[in-house]
């Protein structure tokens, strides 16, 4: 898979002397086309001095890194003629129209006349507000300021789009929405995404490939079911078994099995932690000691587990 | 290049159209009409006492001092108040960082927004001056003669380019502070600096230095009163009203134009107004480029 981003050492310190506060520190990442990938972390973890950097928008201290293979000091112009960029905390011109905000940054991508009618209605469509291209900005809700920031990052129909906590501040519906459109560019036009967010729950299970940053490093890095699985092996597998009956007694019958590491029981369910996928195990012992299994279920780690663990294990 | 008329054709329709532009342009003109209207009445109160002297006066007679008197206290208003948000506005608001995301370059941005404040500047300097002729002419009777037209057609400009001084000012002021409000409240405070405090200053110092020797029941000592003069506009040439009053007196004033006296030709006037139109245009052309190289430094976060 060729990458679309390739850093080396990328390095960002604000300020000198004492005052000086390193927001990323030497970072490597590379991002595949066609990927989903999420740089994940807390706020002021370096997730968007790192996109600004990717953009030319802030210029680095130290490293390199290229888009495209443009280099993100010399060429920035190039990197932002490819790159569909929604920054975090932007805004629109709340005057003028949904259409009249697009025609502007069509515009400012000498897009113009037929091509540019075109590609704003497009990119109204593909975000389900076409309807609403009249409507002053002022006038929208968060969620559907949100979606138009995604047209104007793709009305340059861009190869690579970076979005910069698209979901912060948006509504449960609005989310969803955010996440099935971003599914459908990556899985129909084939569009490459960056995602930063701290909300790991939110946008995390989107992403196919993650980063997860902390203090301007990257702590985890690479494909999310090889973190997953990795994290499984080290941390075991969590089993949730509710059965009908005294979930205790059956608990106890449970215990000693082969793989088993630990056991927790509460009103209904039994959590077992094991080193594999005992699953098959369990349900051929209920079916041995009579006992009916109502539902059984796998517990995988998710981003925050992957998170917090990396956390403390560096503290 | 397209990049620039792009946002400058953004910029200024979003500027002519606000309430803020109407508003000024609402002040800028009773601002103008105001005094003239008093003026006239004045003159025509003192009329039966002076029986030789014509009337109207001229236009620019009546109208020179006043008027470039006028525009150096507001003319800075305007500029503060279009400039004053420039880039913090959109900072604030968060538009800067949709524009910076496209491929533009930063100079493209503040050359725009430049350009948008030049026209939208003219064209409330133009539609005041018009509607302030109009007034003078079909209300009070007073018709500009060709020359006087003239003059006041070369004066205009040179209200844009102290209105482009000071918007040029606000500007900087809001590439560098982080909010309007405070480049608002640093804008005001340097034209009221420029407008009234170095005036005093310099009057003070100068009464301190070379007071005018005056004795009661004679003529003030001419040489005397040459000296403080000059004292008081050395210190005053450090502001640009100061600059502007000057082309103003050299362009409109009545010994430059009144009918009555031998009037100066528009090109000596022009030439005696050279210097300080020259300060003027070096002092927008400084702020502008502050203001431009403050914000290509500046990181987008």
């Amino acid at each position: 898979m060729e990458n679309v981003i390739e850093t080396s050492e990328l390095t960002k310190v604000y300020g000198s002397g004492r005052e000086a506060v390193t927001a990323v520190d030497r970072v490597d990442l590379k991002i595949g086309t066609g990927t989903i990938s999420g740089i994940l972390g807390p706020n002021g973890a370096g997730k968007t001095t790192l996109i600004m950097m990717l953009t030319g928008l802030i210029i680095p201290s130290g490293g390199s890194a290229n888009v495209f293979g443009y280099d993100i000091v010399k060429d920035s112009l190039q990197i932002r003629r490819k790159v569909g960029l929604l920054p975090e905390g932007f805004g629109f011109y709340s005057s003028l129209t949904a259409e009249q905000n697009l025609n502007y940054v069509a515009a400012l991508n000498e897009i113009l006349g037929a091509e540019r009618d075109k590609r704003v209605g497009e990119a109204l469509e593909v975000v389900a507000l076409e309807e609403f291209k009249d409507r002053k900005v002022g006038a929208f809700s968060r969620g559907m300021t949100q979606r138009l920031g995604i047209a104007q990052a793709l009305i340059k129909d861009p190869e690579l789009l970076m979005l910069d906590e698209p979901t912060a501040g948006v509504d449960p519906e609005g989310s969803r929405k955010f996440k099935d459109l971003v599914s459908r560019l990556n899985s129909e036009r084939g569009k490459t995404v960056l995602i930063c967010t701290h909300l790991l729950h939110e946008v995390g299970p989107l992403c196919t490939h993650v980063a997860i940053m902390n203090r301007g490093r990257f702590i985890v890095q690479g494909r999310v079911d090889e973190i997953v699985r990795r994290m499984m092996d080290e941390e075991g597998y969590r089993i949730i078994v509710e059965v009908k009956g005294d979930p205790e007694a059956f608990a106890k019958e449970l215990e000693g099995s082969p793989g088993m590491i630990s056991l927790e029981v509460d009103e209904r369910n039994i959590s077992v932690r094991a080193s594999s996928d005992i699953r098959a195990d369990i349900v051929k012992a209920a079916s041995m000691k009579d006992y009916e299994i109502l539902s059984i279920r796998r517990l995988e780690p998710s981003l925050e587990d992957m998170f917090m663990k990396e956390l403390s294990r560096r503290r | 290049m397209a990049g620039v008329f792009t946002v400058a054709s953004r910029e200024f329709s979003d500027m002519v159209r606000s309430k803020r532009f109407i508003i000024l342009i609402i002040v800028f003109g009773l601002v103008m009409i105001i005094p003239m209207v008093t003026l006239y009445i004045q003159v025509i109160r003192m009329m039966p006492d002076m029986p030789g002297v014509p009337m109207p006066l001229g236009f620019l007679g009546m109208m020179g001092y006043m008027l470039s008197g006028t525009l150096s206290t507001f003319a800075p208003v305007m500029g503060l108040a279009l400039g004053c948000d420039t880039i913090s506005g959109e900072r604030e608001k968060g538009t800067l960082k949709i524009v910076l995301a496209q491929p533009v370059f930063r100079d493209t941005v503040i050359n725009g927004k430049f350009l948008a404040a030049t026209s939208a500047v003219s064209l409330a300097v133009l539609i005041t001056s018009l509607v302030t002729v109009g007034v003078s002419t079909m209300v009070m009777g007073v018709t500009p003669t060709a020359g006087e037209a003239l003059r006041m057609a070369l004066f205009l400009p040179f209200a844009v380019l102290f209105t482009m001084t000071y918007y040029g000012i606000a500007a900087f002021l809001s590439t560098i502070m982080k909010k309007t409000s405070q480049s608002v409240i640093l804008g005001v405070t340097m034209w009221a600096v420029f407008s009234f405090v170095i005036p005093v200053i310099a009057s003070l110092v100068a009464l301190a230095i070379a007071p005018p020797r005056f004795t009661p029941g004679e003529p003030i000592d001419v040489e005397s009163m040459r000296g403080y003069t000059t004292i008081v506009e050395a210190i005053s040439s450090i502001t640009p009203n100061y600059h502007f009053s000057k082309i103003g007196q050299h362009l409109l004033s009545p010994s430059a134009a009144a009918p009555t006296q031998e009037e100066t030709p528009i090109t000596s006037s022009l030439m005696h107004a050279g210097p300080n139109a020259l300060v003027l245009v070096i002092v927008t052309a400084l702020v502008f480029i502050a203001s431009y190289i403050a914000f290509t430094r500046q990181e987008v976060r």
